[in-house]
Formats: structure tokens, C-alpha cells, sequence
């Protein structure tokens, strides 16, 4: 389990962390969510050690992270590094050496995650050569040549197309099923929502909300939420209801926040005023979480 | 899986900075360069002649000028010149003269020339011009024979110097020369390769991702040897390159002496090199782009400038104030004490001592450059200022 406690860092009058505390579970993927400046880039680099927090700790299986720790862990930092000139095949196996793999074994982990990410036949060719979505293939392959026991990458879906993006949610899958926490931060919302069991919001360097998907969903929208659409009611008949408020209107029916009334309640209500097409419960997406979130 | 232990960490940045580099064919091309110029210098100076006298075309457009020329071409080798005399008359001595013909024509009137005359040539002229009239006197003053011989050639003054003059002296000046320029440009490239190798990194943020394995104190120490490395190898093939065309070209007599003083040579490299790599890269840490490195080195490369040049001052008075002071210089020493251990004018105890407190200096530099490039190297935007870079944390 990766912990971050209280973790508090300045950079002169700017705060950029303000006491966040958040944990993340093995095998988990996890989502690290909020809006620019709220933090996430410097937790990251403060988990990967590239930094020191002002005070607070990250703590790996319960014990402090020392170097020999971090160099198990895998990192992809938000602005890509690599050695422009060098060539594909020389930097991963660089890579992996760096992270102390045994130089027998380097070679052919550096070929089996060229293969895995779909880059082998570049291995000859200079970094900067690549095209960006390579490019950033190859990043993620510096990232996992070592077989890391903690993944760490800031926004690793950013700029790249679609297929990349399956490639890597399903690289990154199999990691976590094989028991590495993935911890990664992202604005497209949607893919975290797909791909993650947990997620942390941050924002002004602290925690607004974390903890499972489904639960932060199930919680977040303070009362039940329904959809429901009705054919041959006459106008007004929601507003008129007392307990119901409509928050909102699609092709399918009309959004409904409960505040007093039950969903039981309101079918019934509805089949009085009409035919009903349409009525089921929603939750709010990762969106709309987080738009409340970071709205409050 | 386990953590590298830190030598073995110093070892692959080391390694990849040398195979990288190394592979490079801007590398290739300038070690040709730079040894085509050391060839050229070592062998150019004997193929001119340099070192040997200098030739004047003397025309001599009145008899009465004659046996001044005469006498003055006896003497020439006395004043390291060769006189090479022509009777022409007047008005084809002047044409002569003005078409470039003859360097200088001698009449009873005097010496005339199209530029100012070599201080040389005229004081030669002046001595016999001087012997003849002295000659025409005492003759007619009624001296002959062996009398006028004694009075006009006494015996010569002996000459006797405390140190024996050394034969190979100008061959190791030679040497010495070549010293300080290869020394020079060896500084001077390895210290900006250091740096743009810092830059690079920082430019192209692949420090980040390194400096979530090692510390940024192994990842200089990697890059500083490295390049190093290969600064020293690269050296020791234009050295053994210099010499061999340098012997066979007979500029430089190739004896024990000789290599010493190209092993100490290079021993100064590995020390100027220790001395000025710290700051050369922390100069580089401090800037976002290659773009503003220039700058930046700026006051180093001038350092290295102002060394160079008095290094050649140095070499022209090697048992100078000026050569005892900057050999205990961190900053200069590795540009003027191999000038005079090539010419054999610093004591082995200077040698040692000159060593030693440059050796200390570089020490003393290597925290200091470690606090600021760790300090810098993840800095990113802007160029940051040293004060800020050491306040930093």
C-alpha cells in the first residue's frame, strides 16, 4: 500500500500542497484527479522522491520510501524525458540498468516491452526520430522496463490517440491485476471513470473527495437522482410535485433530484399523470463530481 | 531487483555518456581535426625553417657603399641574418626596391627601404658601417698591418653562462607551444560538452525521470568522469599523434624529457578538467536552453581565454614572476605550469606544489557544485541566478 500523509510543500508565497492525505491499495488503479495547479504533479514528484515535502511522509508497505525503494517504483513524469539522440533500444536497456536490473536480463526486458508497446521496430532508431505517440510509448516503456512494484505516471493519456489509449489502459490493467498499484493523474474524466476502482480529487493542494468509484457516485449526489419520461401528462405535473426538483431535460425524459420524495413515490405519481417511457435511477458520472468538487 | 549501489550507479552514467558520445560522428570528426592541427603546428615551423636566419636583399647602388656591404655580409651570421648582395645602379636599385625586388638598397646616403627596416639588419649595417670608417681612420692615421688587425679585431669577449645553454631548447619550446594550445582547446571543448550535456538533459526533461532512480550528486559524478574519459583518451591519441609526426619532422627530439613533460601535460588536463567541470556544469543547470548556455559559460570560457594568453606570456619568460605566481593559481595553473616543465624551468618541488593546491582547489569545488547543480537541475522556465541557485533547496 502507498500512503501519502499530510503531505505539505510551498514554493515561496504559492502553496502547493496544503496537508493532503490519501492511500492507495495493491492491485488498485487509481485515479488522480483535479484542476490544474491543485497540486497533483507535486505530489507525484514528491512520491518519486524528485522532491522533499516541506513536512508529512510517503510511506510504502508501511515503512519510509528510501532511495533502494524508489528505485522499484516506475514514474512518468508529466513533461516527457527522454534522450532525444539516443537510440530506442539503448534507453530502455540504459533504463532498466539505472533501476538495477541485472545487465543480462536488461537486454531482453528492454525487447519484451518494445514488443509489448508495439515500438520494436523502431529499436534502432534515434528517440527524437519517433512520432509522438511512439515517443510517449517509449516513455512508458522506461517507465515499466525495471517490472516496478508501484506505477506512477502524470498524465499518461494526454496525447494520444485513440489505439494508444486502448494500448495503454490495457498495459496498465494487466499491471494492476498482477498486483501493481497504478497511480496516475488525468483530466479525461471518462477513462478515469472507465479504468479506475478509486480515485482522490484534489484541489488547492488538498483532498476535496477520494475513496471507490462506485461509493463516491452512490454518495455524491446527496439525495437519489431519476429519469423519467412520460407520454400524454400534462404540462407542469413534475413542478407540482412537492419533494422533486428538475435539475434537467434530455430526449429521454426529464432529470430529477429527490429531496423529499421517494423513487417509489414518484413512479407512482407518474403513472397517474401518464404513460411511462422512461425511469431509471442515476447516479452522477466522475464529471459531475467533480465539477461539484471543484465548484465548492 | 536491487537499488544500485552508487559507485556502480556513477559507473553507467559514466559508461553511457562515453558510448553515446562516442558513437557521435561530430566526435570523430573534430578528434581528425583537432590532430590534423597538431600535426600542422609540430610540422609546419621546420618545413618554413623557421628558427633559421633570416635573408635580406640588399642592393648597392654607389661603389662607395661597397665595402660596407661587404663587411656587413661577413658579419651577417652574428645577427642570425644572411645578406644577399646586389650592384645595381641607382635608378635600377629604386625600381627594384619599389617592385618588391630587393628588401632594401645601400648607398652613401644611407640605407633605404620600402618599409621600416628590421632592427636587425640596421644595427648590422651600423657596426660594419662603423668598422670601415674606424678602418679608413686609423689607416690613414698610419696603422698597418698586424697593428690595424689587433686594433680592429680584438679578441672576442668571452662568453660564459651559470646554466649551460640547452641545445634543444627551441625544440622544447616548440613542444610547449603546442602544449598550451591543445591544452587550451581541450579545456575549453570538454568544459562546454559538460555543459551542454547538463542542458540537455534539463532541456529535454529526461532529468526528472533519472533523478527518480539516482541522486542528482551521482548522476554530475557519472557525467563529469565520462566526459572526462573521454577528454583524456581523446588527448592521449592527439599527444601520441603530436609526437610521432613532431619527431618525425624533426621538430621535437623525442627523449625521456620530452615525455615527461607530455605526461604531465596531460596529468593538467585531468586536473584543470577536476577544477573547471564543476562549474561548467552548474552553469549548464542554471540555464533552461541551449539557447542562453552561451552566456552563461560565458565568464568561464574567459577565464580559460585570460589562462591561454598567459600561458604564451609565460612561455616567452618561464622563470617569471609571472610564471612562479600563476602556477599557484587554481585557475591558470593548468595552462602555465606545463609550458614550463616542458622548457624545464619548474622545480620538481614547484611541480608538486602547483599540483597540490589546484588538486585542493577542485576538491574544494565539488561540494559547492553539487549543492548548486542539484539545486538548479530541476528548476524549470527561466534561467536562474547562482545566489538563487545556492539558496534553493
Amino acid at each position: 500500500m502507498l500512503e501519502l500523509i499530510d503531505l505539505r510543500r510551498r514554493y515561496g508565497d504559492v502553496v502547493a500542497l496544503d496537508g493532503l492525505s490519501f492511500s492507495v491499495e495493491p492491485g488498485q488503479m487509481f485515479g488522480f484527479v483535479g484542476p490544474n495547479g491543485a497540486g497533483k504533479t507535486t505530489a507525484m514528484r514528491i512520491v518519486l522522491g524528485v522532491l522533499t515535502p516541506d513536512s508529512g511522509e510517503v510511506r510504502w508497505r508501511g515503512a519510509p520510501i528510501d532511495l533502494a525503494g524508489r528505485a522499484r517504483f516506475g514514474y512518468m513524469p508529466e513533461e516527457r524525458g527522454l534522450y532525444p539522440k539516443m537510440r530506442v533500444r539503448d534507453q530502455l536497456e540504459y533504463f532498466a540498468l539505472l533501476h538495477g536490473v541485472p545487465k543480462a536480463r536488461a537486454a531482453a526486458a528492454a525487447q519484451d516491452w518494445m514488443e509489448r508497446l508495439e515500438v520494436a521496430g523502431h529499436a534502432g532508431d534515434r528517440v527524437e526520430a519517433l512520432s509522438l505517440g511512439n515517443q510517449q510509448r517509449v516513455q512508458l516503456g522506461a517507465a515499466l522496463v525495471h517490472d516496478p512494484e508501484l506505477l506512477v505516471l502524470d498524465e499518461p493519456f494526454s496525447g494520444l490517440d485513440p489505439v494508444g489509449v486502448d494500448v495503454l489502459s490495457g498495459v496498465l490493467g494487466e499491471l494492476a491485476q498482477s498486483g501493481v498499484p497504478v497511480l496516475f493523474s488525468s483530466h479525461q474524466l471518462e477513462l478515469v471513470e472507465r479504468l479506475c476502482e478509486s480515485v482522490a480529487i484534489v484541489k488547492d493542494g488538498r483532498l476535496v473527495a477520494s475513496g471507490a468509484v462506485a461509493d463516491l457516485r452512490e454518495r455524491g449526489a446527496g439525495g437519489p437522482t431519476v429519469r423519467v419520461g412520460v407520454r400524454g401528462a400534462r404540462e407542469g405535473w413534475l413542478q407540482a410535485l412537492p419533494g422533486a426538483e428538475v435539475v434537467g431535460h434530455d430526449g429521454s425524459g426529464a432529470l430529477v433530484a429527490l429531496t423529499g420524495l421517494t423513487p417509489d413515490a414518484l413512479l407512482d405519481a407518474a403513472r397517474a399523470a401518464g404513460t411511462v417511457t422512461h425511469f431509471a435511477l442515476e447516479r452522477p458520472t466522475l464529471t459531475d463530481l467533480f465539477r461539484k468538487a471543484v465548484a465548492a | 531487483m536491487s537499488a544500485l549501489a552508487e559507485r556502480s550507479a556513477v559507473a553507467l552514467v559514466a559508461r553511457r555518456e562515453v558510448t553515446e558520445r562516442v558513437r557521435e560522428r561530430s566526435f570523430l570528426i573534430s578528434t581528425a581535426v583537432t590532430a590534423t592541427i597538431v600535426v600542422l603546428v609540430s610540422v609546419l615551423p621546420t618545413l618554413l625553417g623557421a628558427g633559421g636566419p633570416t635573408t635580406y636583399d640588399l642592393a648597392v647602388s654607389d661603389p662607395a657603399a661597397l665595402p660596407v656591404a661587404r663587411a656587413a655580409a661577413s658579419d651577417a651570421g652574428a645577427f642570425k641574418l644572411r645578406l644577399h648582395l646586389q650592384r645595381l645602379s641607382p635608378s635600377r636599385a629604386q625600381g627594384a626596391l619599389d617592385g618588391g625586388g630587393v628588401d632594401a638598397v645601400l648607398s652613401r646616403r644611407g640605407l633605404a627601404s620600402r618599409e621600416q627596416a628590421d632592427a636587425q639588419l640596421v644595427a648590422l649595417l651600423q657596426t660594419a658601417d662603423r668598422d670601415v670608417s674606424r678602418a679608413q681612420a686609423l689607416r690613414a692615421a698610419g696603422l698597418h698591418g698586424g697593428v690595424l688587425q689587433r686594433a680592429m679585431d680584438p679578441p672576442p669577449l668571452r662568453v660564459v653562462s651559470a646554466k649551460a645553454p640547452d641545445p634543444e631548447r627551441d625544440r622544447k619550446g616548440r613542444f610547449a607551444f603546442v602544449a598550451v594550445l591543445v591544452l587550451y582547446g581541450q579545456l575549453l571543448t570538454f568544459g562546454f560538452l559538460l555543459a551542454s550535456g547538463v542542458v540537455e538533459e534539463k532541456s529535454s526533461r529526461v532529468v526528472e525521470v533519472l533523478l527518480a532512480t539516482i541522486r542528482p550528486r551521482t548522476l554530475l559524478a557519472g557525467k563529469v568522469i565520462g566526459l572526462g574519459l573521454i577528454g583524456l583518451g581523446q588527448l592521449l591519441v592527439i599527444t601520441a599523434i603530436g609526437l610521432t609526426a613532431g619527431t618525425a619532422a624533426g621538430s621535437i627530439t623525442l627523449n625521456g624529457e620530452i615525455l615527461a613533460a607530455a605526461g604531465l601535460a596531460v596529468a593538467w588536463f585531468v586536473l584543470g578538467y577536476a577544477f573547471y567541470a564543476g562549474a561548467f556544469a552548474c552553469a549548464g543547470a542554471l540555464v533552461p536552453r541551449q539557447e542562453e548556455l552561451q552566456s552563461s559559460i560565458a565568464p568561464l570560457t574567459l577565464m580559460i581565454l585570460v589562462s591561454f594568453f598567459l600561458a604564451f606570456a609565460v612561455l616567452d619568460d618561464p622563470s617569471g614572476t609571472l610564471a612562479h605566481v600563476t602556477s599557484f593559481i587554481p585557475m591558470t595553473a593548468p595552462m602555465t605550469m606545463p609550458p614550463r616543465i616542458a622548457l624545464g624551468e619548474a622545480s620538481p618541488l614547484e611541480i608538486v606544489g602547483a599540483f597540490v593546491v589546484t588538486a585542493l582547489a577542485a576538491a574544494a569545488l565539488i561540494p559547492l557544485a553539487g549543492r548548486i547543480y542539484s539545486n538548479a537541475i530541476l528548476r524549470t522556465g527561466t534561467a536562474i541566478r547562482l545566489r538563487e541557485a545556492w539558496r534553493l533547496r
